[in-house]
């Protein structure tokens, strides 16, 4: 096989993996739950942390952490299954009537290819969201921050090995967080 | 029918002979602007907990009702609560959650203020105030009272509130459950780092009211008990201490504060929990043991949801956390939440014991996320002309309730009411309200301090 | 941050005072000279000992709570700046 311009090879990657995030979003936009987990990775890591005011050069204390803080989210696959589930009993209140929501997934940048962007296994991909929610009769949140991802290469597609959420607020301003972001 | 003009407060709204409460408790803003004087600038209110100012120098910034204070731990170790405004115009000394410092400099003029509260610095002291201004009298304004209860922190702002030991009263036993070791040691609760804070469009008095012991609204949490999240993989919780407890309300009537509480058989330890987590199985096992080795009886009460008046919220078993509601005007409230576990458990327990708090707790919460939809829109379809009118019900169990209670030798005080027999009672919510209206409607804490009104007759 | 020292003419940029570390050396608007001996890093404070004090030699060896639009310079014994 010819050998590609490596330009044309991370423009590709870059395309792959948007594509990828675009299709998730729609997924969870759509209410496909079930297809979306299939899209998580057995052992996925799903962190979702505070935010701390503090003064600045003290950036490490910013975020609580995982696997010992509490965080809005920290979890795995299983408990994300719960909340499939439990939004598919039809009576969890918060989600009944379902909110209507659209996840804007923007900024895709491509981090880092592992081993290769030729032949990667694992990607790093960040991006920005916009999440609009609107429930009820006028009830709505926007929700805007930066996701950290790791993709790992399964078959010829994707899956998420790893979501770092980082909401850009500090009280949080949505009574709860019924949804994925 | 006759126009009624909206009012403040005034006797009567609270009815606990009809069992009868009127909405406007909760969407009148007069009403909420007079219960910030009344209730919030006269009660104990928590602050915080001392593992989160460990060191000389720092501070978390925390809230009593409306505002904004700093709890901190100064050059001396002592522990203060300031409120957060500066003296010259009113601006956040401090708008940082939590750290470290030597002073709280306030951005706008410069005035500057010690971890003792003490004004130390002023712009131009010598030129423009000719040094005249007496600094002492500048200082940050200080909470009336405070109380370091087994590394809980609690403050008021009026200095003629009673201790708060006596403010407890005969609830201290159920704030000792959220504090001590599992295991039966006095104060072992550490907290775990991030404190929740988020917003509820409701009256803060909705979460109040629940976390008093609202065993009604268990079909609320149908959902997640279907799902299954509980620590053993199954419904929300572990109900095996539960199955085999005898359930309770109790209420200490003068004080305002109210719980769910179960009290195991007499010699009988709580059933193995925990079975898929071998190792905190384990831990449980050996608490339980030694808790009844150093309590003996006492080691038979399993903690549950209760609500210190006015506004703290306890949860002393599994997720163990507390929680404060500040209001945020009369449709809005901002819920803080703490959560504990045991200092010296395995960090294995310590883990299992986070994920499931994580995943049962607060605005992610999968059991309190219906909560929030419930007391928001029964908050927001109360506020109408015509919803106004008509008062809500809370008579469930009115007249039933029984003093001098004993379950196989174990004495519970104050009024109790047995849940195993009856389901459900709403004696925890006419409980909290009395207190409420009390407040409203007292003049000062010579009435207030009931018992002591009470104390005094007998004596004569 | 650009080292200023006295010498020659008096700079006028403002000076970052939640950068200076202790021991760092300044000058106030009054003309005297004080070492930084503690700062809250909060960019209106330092607590500062007079090392001269031309209009009030009383203050040399005092400390005091020095207000960061007072300090005009860093001093001679300059400058231990925080990278």
């Amino acid at each position: 096989m010819a050998e590609q311009d490596p330009r044309v090879e991370r423009l590709l990657l870059g395309q792959e993996i948007a594509d990828f995030l675009y299709r998730e979003a729609e997924l969870l936009d759509e209410r496909r739950y079930r297809e979306w987990l299939d899209l998580l990775a057995d052992d996925i890591r799903y962190w979702m942390p505070m935010r701390r005011n503090v003064k600045s050069g003290e950036d490490e204390r910013e975020f609580t952490r995982p696997n010992s803080d509490i965080n809005w989210f920290d979890e795995g696959k299983d408990t994300l299954a719960k909340r499939v589930k439990q939004i598919e009993t039809g009576i969890h209140w918060a989600e009944e009537p379902r909110s209507r929501l659209s996840h804007l997934v923007t900024n895709v940048q491509v981090q880092a290819a592992n081993p290769s962007v030729a032949a990667p296994q694992e990607v790093a991909v960040t991006c920005r969201f916009l999440i609009y929610r609107n429930r009820v009769e006028t009830e709505t949140d926007i929700l805007v921050g930066r996701r950290e991802d790791s993709l790992r290469r399964h078959g010829a597609g994707w899956l998420l090995a790893r979501r770092k959420i980082i909401l850009d607020q500090n009280v949080l301003l949505s009574k709860n967080l019924t949804f994925f972001i | 029918m006759a126009i009624t003009e909206r009012r403040g407060y005034r006797p009567g709204l609270v009815d606990l002979r009809s069992g009868e409460i009127s909405r406007e408790i909760f969407v009148n803003e007069e009403i909420y602007a007079q219960e910030q004087e009344r209730v919030f600038a006269r009660a104990w209110l928590h602050v915080g907990h001392e593992s989160q100012i460990p060191e000389p120098g720092d501070y978390f910034v925390s809230s009593m009702g409306e505002e904004s204070v700093i709890l901190c731990r100064d050059r001396s170790g002592r522990i203060h609560v300031f409120l957060n405004s500066c003296r010259h115009r009113g601006m956040k000394v401090c708008r940082y959650d939590e750290g470290s410092t030597t002073v709280f400099t306030c951005p706008y003029h410069g005035w500057s203020y010690g971890t003792d509260g003490r004004l130390v610095g002023v712009p131009y002291w010598r030129e423009a105030y000719h040094s005249r201004l007496e600094k002492e009298k500048w200082g940050l304004v200080e909470v009336a009272q405070i109380c370091n209860y087994k590394g809980s922190i609690w403050a008021t702002w009026d200095p003629a509130a009673p201790p708060f030991a006596e403010y407890l009263g005969d609830f201290t036993r159920y704030l000792d459950l959220q504090l001590d070791g599992w295991d039966g040691r006095e104060g072992q609760a550490e907290m775990l780092g991030g404190v929740q804070k988020w917003l509820v469009p409701c009256n803060w008095k909705f979460p109040a009211e629940n976390f008093s012991g609202d065993t009604y609204h268990n079909i609320s949490h149908r959902s997640v008990d279907l799902a299954g999240i509980g620590p053993s993989g199954a419904s929300r919780r572990d109900m095996g201490e539960r199955d085999v407890s005898r359930k309770l309300h109790v209420c200490i009537p003068d004080r305002g504060h109210q719980t769910i509480h179960y009290v195991l058989p007499a010699g009988q330890l709580p059933p193995p929990a925990y079975l898929n987590a071998p190792i905190v199985a384990e831990y449980f096992r050996y608490c339980e043991e030694e808790k009844r080795r150093r309590r003996g009886d006492e080691a038979r009460m399993v903690g549950a949801p209760g609500e210190i008046f006015p506004n703290t919220a306890l949860l002393s078993r599994q997720p163990r956390t507390m929680a404060a509601w500040h209001p945020r005007g009369p449709h809005q409230t901002e819920c803080w939440r703490w959560f504990f576990v045991d200092r010296d458990a395995p960090r294995e327990v310590k883990e299992f014991l986070r994920d499931y708090y994580i995943r049962y707790s607060g605005p992610a919460g999968m059991t309190e996320q219906d909560d929030m939809e419930n007391w928001n829109y029964a908050h927001a379809a109360s506020r109408g002309t015509i919803a106004r009118r008509y008062p809500y019900n809370y008579d469930q169990g009115s007249g039933t309730a029984v003093t001098d209670y004993e379950y196989q030798g174990f004495r519970v005080p104050g009024e109790v009411i047995n849940l195993t027999e009856v389901q459900s009672s709403e004696q925890p919510m006419r409980n909290f309200y009395r207190r409420w209206a009390e407040f409203m409607e007292a003049d000062d804490w010579s009435q207030l301090a009931t018992w002591r009104v009470a104390e005094r007759r007998a004596a004569e | 941050m650009a080292r200023r020292r006295t010498q020659g003419c008096r700079v006028t940029t403002p000076i970052n005072v939640r950068d200076l570390v202790p021991g760092t050396s300044i000058v106030l608007a009054s003309g005297a000279e004080a070492e930084i001996v503690d700062n809250p890093r909060d960019g209106v404070w330092l607590f500062a000992r007079y090392l001269s004090s031309p209009r009030d030699p009383a203050l040399v060896g005092h400390e005091e709570m020095v207000f960061a639009q007072d300090v005009v310079a860093l001093g001679r014994s300059a400058p231990h700046v925080d990278s």
